[in-house]
């Protein structure tokens, strides 16, 4: 039941994007649309199905390899599903808010030219995340994990007669190649130490990767589990955006809003976090990884969330806020709260993806107006975005009872209580966290619905909420950003059998959650807790505050600006993460370039080697086709002395 | 010293052959060619006889120089090709073509002599009665171990023969037949042309 | 002796059918003409149905002159359903040009009985029969279209070479017959270890039998035929000439190098090697320079065929029957198409005749797309599959720097690949015209083309069933 239940998830978008990519222009626009919201449609009952069988009657977990794709050098290569609690609490999302994105789409695209290319493209985006989700071994992990990142591409790059959108995809395609090749140095070194790939055997044997070490060079080792996490978490750390691997991010908002949602926020952006905990085994073997993953996810919490406070394109201002949170994601798995992390991952996914949406709705309203200067005063014309972006930014902030709330606290108190070295840095990053996300999320709040209208006239008379595929996706999305923390919040953390306990490997002095859970009685206690804490008026301040800024006193922010200037550059500026990319890898890999073209190709190829090697294998090919003369006596006589060669060759190997 | 008669005829039937197959190459005309190729079947039959296969030898003679060489002979004859032409490039190529030649009869030669020739499961070649008949154990042989082979050799002819007919067959309509109706109910337009409107600077004209 | 003819079924009904639609097609007219082809259709159906059937079973039959296990009834099988779609494929092609339908069937028949005869020999003696019943309809077939004056060229060409292969194979069959007394391929393995040391000229047999070998399949140095064959016959005769043959010289190759030699490898793998590196470096390099498709197709044809050479050095056969079937589907698809393109009083010559295809006909550009994408080897394809397989099989083999070479060679393959794909989506075409395809050639066509995605993606299945041959 299980196997074709999987096999049904995973196939069911790959049917659709293949019928919709090879016969979209034939079958023209509603059945492109039907077919994919049909399939991935399925895909999501399957996977709520299989999580009621799970709820039903809990097991460890189920591992079943489909098929043996072939086999080198003794290593099977397999395409396999693994489904425990973990899996199946991402297939959900993904499927979920895939499903949700595809319905929008019909709404936000409905006059591009690409249409059923963009359906396409998604429905195998989810195929690709479904494959990453599942799979029980790291090769299909790890073509999961290409699959997405070039969906992502194709998608960034979607307008491709935009050059910016060119630009941002080769930026994120390049950067996430970085990170890709640490991955998959990670994977070798697993394979190296386990002498195999698979999930099952990997996690059984996990205390192997302890024992051995590294040697860099003589004299300088480090633990193999060290080297190994570290490298997996440089993949993470590309595809998840962690600093300094963020930079392509914020600008893969180039891609339609649809995509910013579902892979550039809810789900793709995640597939790092959910690494880590899936390997949670692996982790927890070095304490040093650990502490690594505090201190970048730390560093993306609160820095990245500053930049967010100076941008004024509406979607930027979120992409920040993605990184801010991927941030607070990676400081709870950091911390051994995996368990926390992908909570905060379920409850971000939905927000966040609802935050997307309605920027997108307000776009659409805008005539693709992305400035939130030119914006203003919209809650009187679309009323259903206003209070759906409402909600979504509550969850964001960490009001109560909103969803972010209880995922962002409990990340937050188990990191205040984590022993590992790092957490003090990133309990203070995420607690200042806290005020720079309530101050950049209700600054695009009231910049947006708020304040004076300043669109001209001509975009304010059309102003209009957007159309029911459009809305009925904010409302279905904004009930979980409500209910879902509240909820989820006991079952998935402290209960006794925590639905993520079974997949989740943590060592009994990392396990911060189960300390924290022995004061938790109950979701309700843990919100009426709220105002007695720091964070709590540390988000409420941040409101505050924003309002007093922008609706009570609009002249100050200028005036700060003016008066931090130099502040204000730096975060304009990012901290000057492109501008030194740019420099160092973009000047620096062209100046040697080059060097080399100069030197190697002008010279040594060109110069010594026959005017290039493609020159070479042209002039290899007009030789050949010399002696390819047509003649027939010519041919015999090739003939004749092939079989003069084999026979000397065999007298000199046979007799010589 | 005691001579044995059956390697002389050996001997001699074979350099026959040899020196016939030569010749094929070598003649100018491509008449006495095919006389050669003749020559060299007769010796080979020769050969044969020799291996106590009268039937084989005959049939060789029979089938081979009786039918197929005089229909090769009536071809050559009817066509009369000019051969020098194709020799063209024989002298340009002769070197290389002896060169190579030489080096693999040479490796062939050292194989054979390097060849324990006892060890080979050649089977001493036992003479047989008189009443042994030649005939019987090919039929035998043909109709029985060997009849798969044998088929699929009929099918082969059969192939040969409707490759044959398909290379060479224009379809019906090159036919030249009389139509003695058609030849009747002519009419003078059918068969005549006026050219009209021929201009002053018209070949025609002049 | 077994009397049982069951398992020569697929060959009797054949040969019978083959017979009778020769008789038949006599007594047709143009009119009903199609019906020479449905029954030609039905002929190789049920042929191949025949052969499914004797899966389980090993028959050694004709006192030792047949063999059927499972390599022959996989091969057969491929065979037979690599014709029904080549029959279907050039069908409307041959009517459109008015070219005699029933010859082109019933010698493309012919060629098959040959072929299968050629895969189930159990005799050097059936084995060599087989061959030239397979080739002689060949021959027939490249000269019988004389539109053109090089089709006779080409013919005459493969004739000539072909005779001279055929001797040579002949030969090498007399010496090992001479050496060992023996013919029968089940027999010659005991009579070949009974000598501990095998005699020279056994061996020498063995270069001989390896040059027939390459011969038809057309490894460098023994190539020469196929540019020029490919380039001077009709599509529809390049289409049969250059896959089911290929398949059926892969019977021939695993019945010598492995029914008979493979207890003694060393024998025969070096010329094996040389063949596959010069096959390798020169179908690869050659085919950049070239301007004719069917020329290009016809070079990396000797491309492939050093792969499935580098597998067979490597001792994996299951390896080489998978790429010999990858080979022969793409292949397929490939001629196919530009069988299919070839209407209209156009033929498909130049590269540059493809030009705009995707404006064309969007379809056949993607069908194209993908062939030629599976050619070139990109994942998920049968075609990167296969070429995996053999690499990986090399590097079991610990000859890590020969799967090097492959792939240096793959990429240079990419080069000439691509340049197809360019011309057909990014130049513009020459002239306007409108493609139709009949409606089931269509559809086996796609078939036949997502074939060679599917089953890149999953290969499991077939290659079980490669591994379970030997």
């Amino acid at each position: 039941m299980l196997t074709w239940l999987s096999i049904i998830i995973i196939l069911a978008p790959l049917a659709g994007a293949i019928s919709v990519g090879l016969l979209g222009r034939v079958m023209g626009r509603p059945p492109a649309h039907w077919i994919t919201i049909t399939s991935v449609a399925i895909s999501f009952a399957a996977s709520v199905w299989i999580l009621g069988i799970y709820i039903a009657q809990p097991f460890e977990v189920f591992e079943k390899t489909l098929y043996i794709w072939g086999q080198s050098a003794g290593i099977p290569i397999e395409v396999g599903v693994y489904i425990d609690s973990l899996t199946i609490a991402m297939m959900c999302v993904v499927t979920f808010v895939s499903l949700m994105v595809h319905i929008y789409t019909i709404g936000y695209m409905c006059d591009d030219p690409g249409y059923q290319r963009f359906f396409a493209y998604i429905a195998f985006f989810t195929f690709s995340m479904l494959m990453l989700v599942m799979s029980n071994n790291f090769m299909q992990l790890f073509f999961g994990w290409e699959a997405v990142g070039v969906t992502s591409y194709l998608l960034i790059g979607f307008w491709f007669k935009r050059p910016t959108a060119i630009y941002a995809n080769l930026k994120a395609f390049i950067v996430n190649r970085v990170g890709d090749f640490g991955f998959l140095l990670g994977i070798a070194a697993v394979f190296l130490v386990f002498g195999s790939l698979n999930y099952g055997e990997v996690f059984g044997h996990a205390e192997l990767l302890s024992n051995e070490t590294l040697t860099l060079w003589s004299g300088t080792t480090v633990s193999m589990a060290t080297a190994a996490c570290i490298l997996l978490f440089i993949g993470a750390m590309g595809k998840s955006a962690q600093v300094p691997l963020h930079v392509w991010l914020p600008d893969s908002m180039e891609g339609p809003t649809p995509i910013s949602a579902l892979i550039h926020a809810a789900t793709m952006v995640t597939a790092g976090v959910f690494m880590v905990a899936r390997m949670s085994p692996l982790f927890e073997q070095s304490t040093a990884a650990l502490t690594f993953i505090l201190v970048i996810g730390g560093t993306t919490a609160l820095f990245m969330g500053l930049v967010g406070i100076v941008q004024n394109d509406i979607k930027r201002v979120i992409a920040y806020s993605t990184l801010s949170q991927l941030g607070y994601m990676m400081i709870a798995v950091g911390a051994s709260a995996y368990a926390a992390g992908v909570f905060h991952l379920m409850t971000h996914a939905f927000f966040k993806a609802l935050l997307f949406l309605g920027a997108g709705s307000v776009i659409i309203a805008m005539h693709h107006e992305q400035d939130m200067r030119k914006m203003g005063g919209l809650w009187r014309y679309m009323p259903i975005t206003y209070i759906t972006m409402l909600i979504g930014s509550l969850a964001l902030s960490g009001i109560p009872p909103f969803a972010g709330f209880y995922s962002k606290d409990s990340i937050i108190e188990a990191v205040k209580l984590s022993t590992i070295p790092g957490a003090g840095y990133a309990y203070f990053a995420a607690v200042a966290g806290v005020l720079v996300t309530a101050i950049y999320t209700f600054r695009l709040f009231f910049m947006v619905f708020h304040t004076k209208p300043r669109m001209d006239d001509k975009t304010k008379s059309h102003l209009k909420e957007s159309p029911w595929v459009v809305t009925v996706p904010l409302i279905l999305l904004a009930i979980p950003s409500l209910v879902i923390g509240y909820i989820l919040i006991g079952p998935m953390l402290f209960a006794e059998h925590a639905f993520l306990n079974p997949s989740l490997y943590v060592l009994p002095q990392n396990d911060v959650l189960a300390k924290l859970g022995e004061h938790f009685h109950g979701a309700l206690a843990f919100t009426l807790h709220a105002p007695m804490t720091l964070v709590f008026w540390l988000a409420v301040g941040g409101i505050a505050l924003m309002w007093a800024l922008y609706i009570k006193w609009p002249g100050i922010p200028e005036k700060i600006k003016n008066h931090f200037s130099i502040i204000y550059k730096i975060l304009v500026e990012k901290y000057g993460f492109d501008i030194f990319n740019d420099w160092f890898f973009g000047k620096g890999t062209r100046g040697v370039g080059n060097v080399a073209w100069k030197v190697g190709d002008i010279k040594i190829i060109d110069g010594a080697m026959v005017n290039g090697s493609a020159h070479l294998v042209g002039r290899i090919a007009k030789l050949s086709r010399y002696v390819q003369s047509g003649f027939l006596n010519q041919y015999v006589q090739i003939m004749i002395i092939g079989l003069l060669g084999l026979m000397s060759w065999w007298l000199y190997a046979w007799v010589g | 010293m005691e001579i044995d008669w059956l390697k002389f005829f050996f001997y001699c039937y074979a350099a026959l052959a040899l020196f016939g197959a030569t010749m094929v190459i070598f003649s100018r005309n491509s008449v006495r060619a095919v006389l050669f190729l003749v020559l060299t079947f007769v010796a080979s039959a020769g050969l044969w006889m020799l291996l106590q296969a009268e039937f084989l030898a005959l049939i060789l003679i029979l089938v081979y120089v009786g039918a197929v060489m005089v229909l090769f002979l009536f071809v050559v004859m009817m066509l009369n090709m000019n051969l020098s032409p194709l020799k063209e490039g024989f002298v340009r190529y002769l070197p290389l073509g002896i060169l190579i030649a030489a080096t693999i009869v040479a490796q062939l030669v050292w194989v054979y002599k390097n060849t324990d020739m006892a060890a080979l499961h050649l089977g001493e070649l036992a003479q047989k009665p008189a009443d042994y008949s030649n005939i019987t154990e090919l039929g035998l042989a043909l109709y029985t171990d060997y009849l798969y082979p044998f088929e699929i050799a009929g099918v082969i002819l059969l192939v040969a023969i409707i490759a044959a007919i398909a290379l060479t067959f224009r379809g019906p309509q090159n036919r030249r037949s009389q139509n003695i109706a058609v030849q009747v109910a002519t009419r003078k337009d059918d068969r005549l042309r006026v050219i009209k409107d021929v201009g002053p600077d018209s070949d025609l004209k002049a | 002796m077994d009397f049982s003819l069951k398992a020569m079924l697929p060959e009797i009904f054949l040969a019978t059918m083959t017979c009778v639609i020769l008789v038949l097609d006599l007594y047709l007219s143009d009119r009903f003409r199609r019906v020479t082809y449905l029954l030609s259709q039905v002929t190789l159906v049920f042929a191949a149905v025949f052969a499914i059937a004797l899966w389980d079973n090993h028959f050694v039959l004709m006192g030792g002159h047949f063999v059927s296990d499972k390599l022959a009834v996989v091969l057969k099988t491929s065979v037979f359903i690599v014709g029904f779609c080549i029959f279907t494929y050039v069908y409307d092609y041959l009517r459109e040009r008015d070219i005699r339908i029933s010859e082109y069937y019933i010698l493309a028949l012919f060629s098959m009985l040959g072929m299968s005869i050629l895969i189930s020999a159990g005799s050097l003696l059936t084995l060599y029969l087989g061959l030239e019943l397979l080739s002689l309809p060949l021959y027939a077939m490249v000269a019988m279209i004389q539109r053109q004056n090089t089709a006779s060229e080409a013919a005459m060409k493969y004739f000539v070479m072909g005779a001279l292969a055929s001797g040579m194979l002949l030969f090498g069959i007399s010496l090992i017959y001479g050496s060992t007394g023996q013919i029968h391929l089940d027999a010659l393995p005991v009579a070949i270890n009974m000598a501990e040391q095998p005699d020279m000229l056994l061996l020498l047999g063995v270069v001989f039998v390896v040059i027939g070998i390459g011969f038809k399949f057309g490894a460098v140095p023994f190539h020469m035929w196929i540019p020029d064959v490919y380039q001077g016959s009709l599509s529809p005769i390049v289409l049969f000439v250059a896959t089911a043959p290929k398949i059926a010289a892969f019977g021939m190759l695993s019945r010598f190098l492995w029914d008979m030699f493979g207890a003694a490898p060393e024998t025969w793998q070096s010329f094996i090697l040389i063949m596959a590196v010069l096959s390798l470096l020169l179908g690869n390099i050659a085919a950049i320079a070239q301007t004719n498709i069917k020329r290009l197709l016809g070079y990396s044809t000797i491309g492939h065929v050093g792969f499935i050479f580098l597998a067979i050095y490597a001792g994996n056969f299951a390896a080489g029957a998978f790429y010999v079937l990858a080979y022969a589907l793409m292949t397929l698809a490939a001629f196919g198409i530009l069988v299919v393109l070839s209407q209209r009083g156009i033929e498909i010559e130049d590269i540059t005749d493809l030009a705009g295809l995707d404006k064309q006909h969007r379809w056949l550009a993607v069908m194209m797309l993908l062939v030629i994408f599976s050619l070139a080897g990109v994942p998920p394809s049968i075609g990167f599959y296969a070429k995996f397989v053999v690499l990986s099989a090399l590097v079991d083999a610990h000859v890590a720097y020969l799967a090097v070479f492959g792939l240096v060679m793959s990429a240079i393959a990419a080069f000439y690949y691509l340049r197809v794909v360019k011309v057909m989506y990014f130049d513009e075409p020459t002239q306007t015209r409108e493609i139709t395809i009949p409606h089931g050639t269509n559809v086996l066509l796609s078939i036949n083309t997502l074939a060679t995605w599917v089953l890149g993606i999953l290969p499991g299945g077939l290659m079980a069933i490669c591994l379970l041959l030997y």
